[in-house]
């Protein structure tokens, strides 16, 4: 939401931030919605204190792995539960 | 020192999965989708109960947190999201406080800062679990056996790391929001939705009653020949749910959207450009719902440690002046009933406040003057004080309309930190009056509900403008 892409942005634009908010307000005025699109760029920063974790948006240098593995890892790590459950059931009876 | 302590991070850096930053801009619809799968997966995890468990029907240490935490007890859900938010907060109070030195405009700085915490966040999880195993949380560890007890460790990191990637996944832009937000948020819409629907029968010797308090209603009035008692036992029942909390609930909700739209508009005016004018809203929940996370956090760790030293030393003086802890009423669960934190604790409901009226004064005290200090005290830890708004706004070569570059900062200075004090008690006072109306699933858990919603609106809205923009350029 609002917060955690505020945050990320802040120390953003501390390096190379101006510079590519004078090419987006430039742009804007010239089309005629200058000030709706100002006030975006301007309020986006506000209440936005909240998340807990600070990550970033560009890459490091880690272990990559693409979302759908995320969901293919947790969907089989669920599975894998339900059949130890399963495989407890059976084993329970059994005795 | 600083910059040794992030070093330290960087052979780890390999061994951490991250999740790869979509290489174009996601869809909002693809995006919709992609919370709605992490949202099933994390209802799937929070129901699934550990394999290997013998009891966990004891006393729950965590019982105060479980509302922010998002986490079910005796399920993979077990820790929720308590590393990330603990490891969050620890490692942005140690850079706050500058025992950490983190130069956010380095790239690496700042590619190691989230290594560091996600790195600190699994060995939080793997710790945690551990002591959970061993301590008998689930049952004597000897009678477990060494195998079943690897298992739990292994099931729940495993399900922390996911919670982790899946927290990852959605703020790298695959999703809308955070998977903090959306998980805390998930999880109290869930116990509203099921305390108003739950067809689940108790019977407490009246004959069987519905749980759920709006079928409980219905169900009274087919039932019950006097239809009058049957609308009053169903608006005042009070061992289940009854339609008044549900009403409280939904007045509580309407209250705080209503107070969302509050703020003070500061005029601003771009330096460079002639009559580009913009207002800068300052909200009056400035801080949003920090304050009462921040207490929360505060209050169950203050409980936990009370009741752990309680069951230790039940005769030492200076821990019953702490706080004596006393399970309430046949459930296992224990509560304060005098010292400290039972000065912490909401009243049981209206009634108990005319009973103990010194209770509740201390009570609306302490809560007011807590959420005050700590929204005060978030804008200098999370950097959002007048001080850095000032900064921004400089950046952007703006000026506050009306004043100079110079006295900007006075003038930030008079408003945001009267916004924040202003909003953290109004948040305080909504709390407690959540609490005394009794609304499900306790005011912190509601306020932390409504303004996660909210912020999603405001999402939504903006992405739909941003749509509905694009569309008009096209054209």
């Amino acid at each position: 939401m609002a917060e955690s892409t505020a945050v990320k942005r802040a120390p953003v634009a501390a390096g190379d931030g101006p510079r590519h908010l004078r090419a987006r307000r430039g742009g804007s005025s010239a089309s005629g919605r200058g000030g709706s699109a100002g006030g975006r760029q301007v309020s986006r920063a506000t209440g936005s204190t909240q998340t807990m974790m600070r990550l970033y948006t560009d890459d490091a240098p880690g272990l990559k792995v693409d979302p759908v593995v995320v969901l293919v890892l947790s969907l089989v790590f669920i599975a894998s539960v339900f059949l130890l459950h399963i495989y407890g059931k059976l084993t329970s009876t059994k005795d | 020192m600083g910059f040794r302590f992030l070093t330290l991070i960087r052979p780890f850096m390999g061994i951490i999965p991250e999740v790869a930053s979509p290489d174009r801009k996601v869809a909002f619809n693809q995006k919709v989708l992609w919370t709605v799968i992490t949202l099933l997966v994390f209802l799937v995890l929070s129901q699934v109960p550990l394999y290997g468990i013998m009891s966990s029907d004891s006393s729950d240490p965590l019982y105060w947190m479980r509302v922010i935490l998002a986490s079910n007890r005796g399920t993979l859900m077990e820790f929720g999201i308590t590393p990330i938010i603990t490891s969050g907060m620890i490692m942005q109070l140690l850079a706050g406080a500058q025992i950490i030195s983190v130069d956010y405009s380095l790239r690496e700085d700042r590619a190691l800062f989230s290594g560091a915490q996600k790195l600190f966040a699994m060995l939080i999880t793997f710790g945690s679990a551990t002591v959970a195993v061993m301590t008998g949380q689930y049952g004597d560890p000897k009678s477990l056996g060494a195998g079943i007890c690897l298992l739990l460790i292994i099931q729940l990191f495993v399900a922390g790391v996911i919670v982790i990637l899946l927290d990852e996944m959605l703020q790298k832009g695959y999703g809308l929001g955070s998977g903090i937000n959306l998980f805390i948020a998930t999880n109290i819409c869930e116990d509203i939705v099921w305390k108003s629907l739950s067809p689940l029968t108790v019977n407490n010797g009246r004959g069987p009653e519905f749980e759920g308090a709006i079928i409980a209603f219905f169900h009274l009035l087919f039932v019950r020949s006097n239809k009058f008692r049957a609308v009053y036992e169903a608006l005042t029942r009070s061992t289940l749910p009854n339609l008044t909390n549900l009403v409280a609930t939904v007045l509580v909700f309407a209250v705080v959207i209503y107070l969302q739209g509050f703020r003070v508009e500061i005029p601003v005016k771009s330096a460079r450009f002639r009559g580009h004018r913009a207002s800068y809203p300052i909200k009056l929940f400035y801080t949003s719902n920090m304050p009462i996370m921040l207490q929360s956090a505060l209050a169950s760790n203050v409980f936990m440690i009370s009741q752990l030293l309680y069951r230790r030393f039940p005769d030492n003086l200076l821990v019953k002046v702490f706080g004596v802890w006393e399970p309430y009423q046949g459930s296992s669960q224990f509560f304060p009933t005098s010292g400290l934190t039972y000065y912490m604790t909401p009243p049981r409901s209206f009634l108990s406040t005319l009973k103990d009226p010194i209770h509740f004064v201390l009570y609306v005290a302490y809560m007011l003057t807590a959420c005050a200090v700590l929204s005060r005290s978030w804008l200098d830890i999370s950097g959002s004080g007048p001080r850095d708004v000032a900064r921004e706004l400089r950046e952007q070569q703006t000026v506050i309309a009306g004043y100079r570059e110079t006295s900007m900062y006075k003038e930030l200075k008079r408003i945001i930190p009267t916004a924040a004090t202003v909003g953290g008690v109004i948040i305080g006072i909504l709390s407690i009056s959540a609490d005394l109306l009794g609304a499900i699933g306790s005011g912190t858990g509601i306020l932390l509900s409504v303004t996660i919603i909210y912020n999603y609106f405001e999402t939504f809205a903006k992405e739909q403008a941003e749509l509905g923009g694009l569309g008009v350029a096209g054209m």
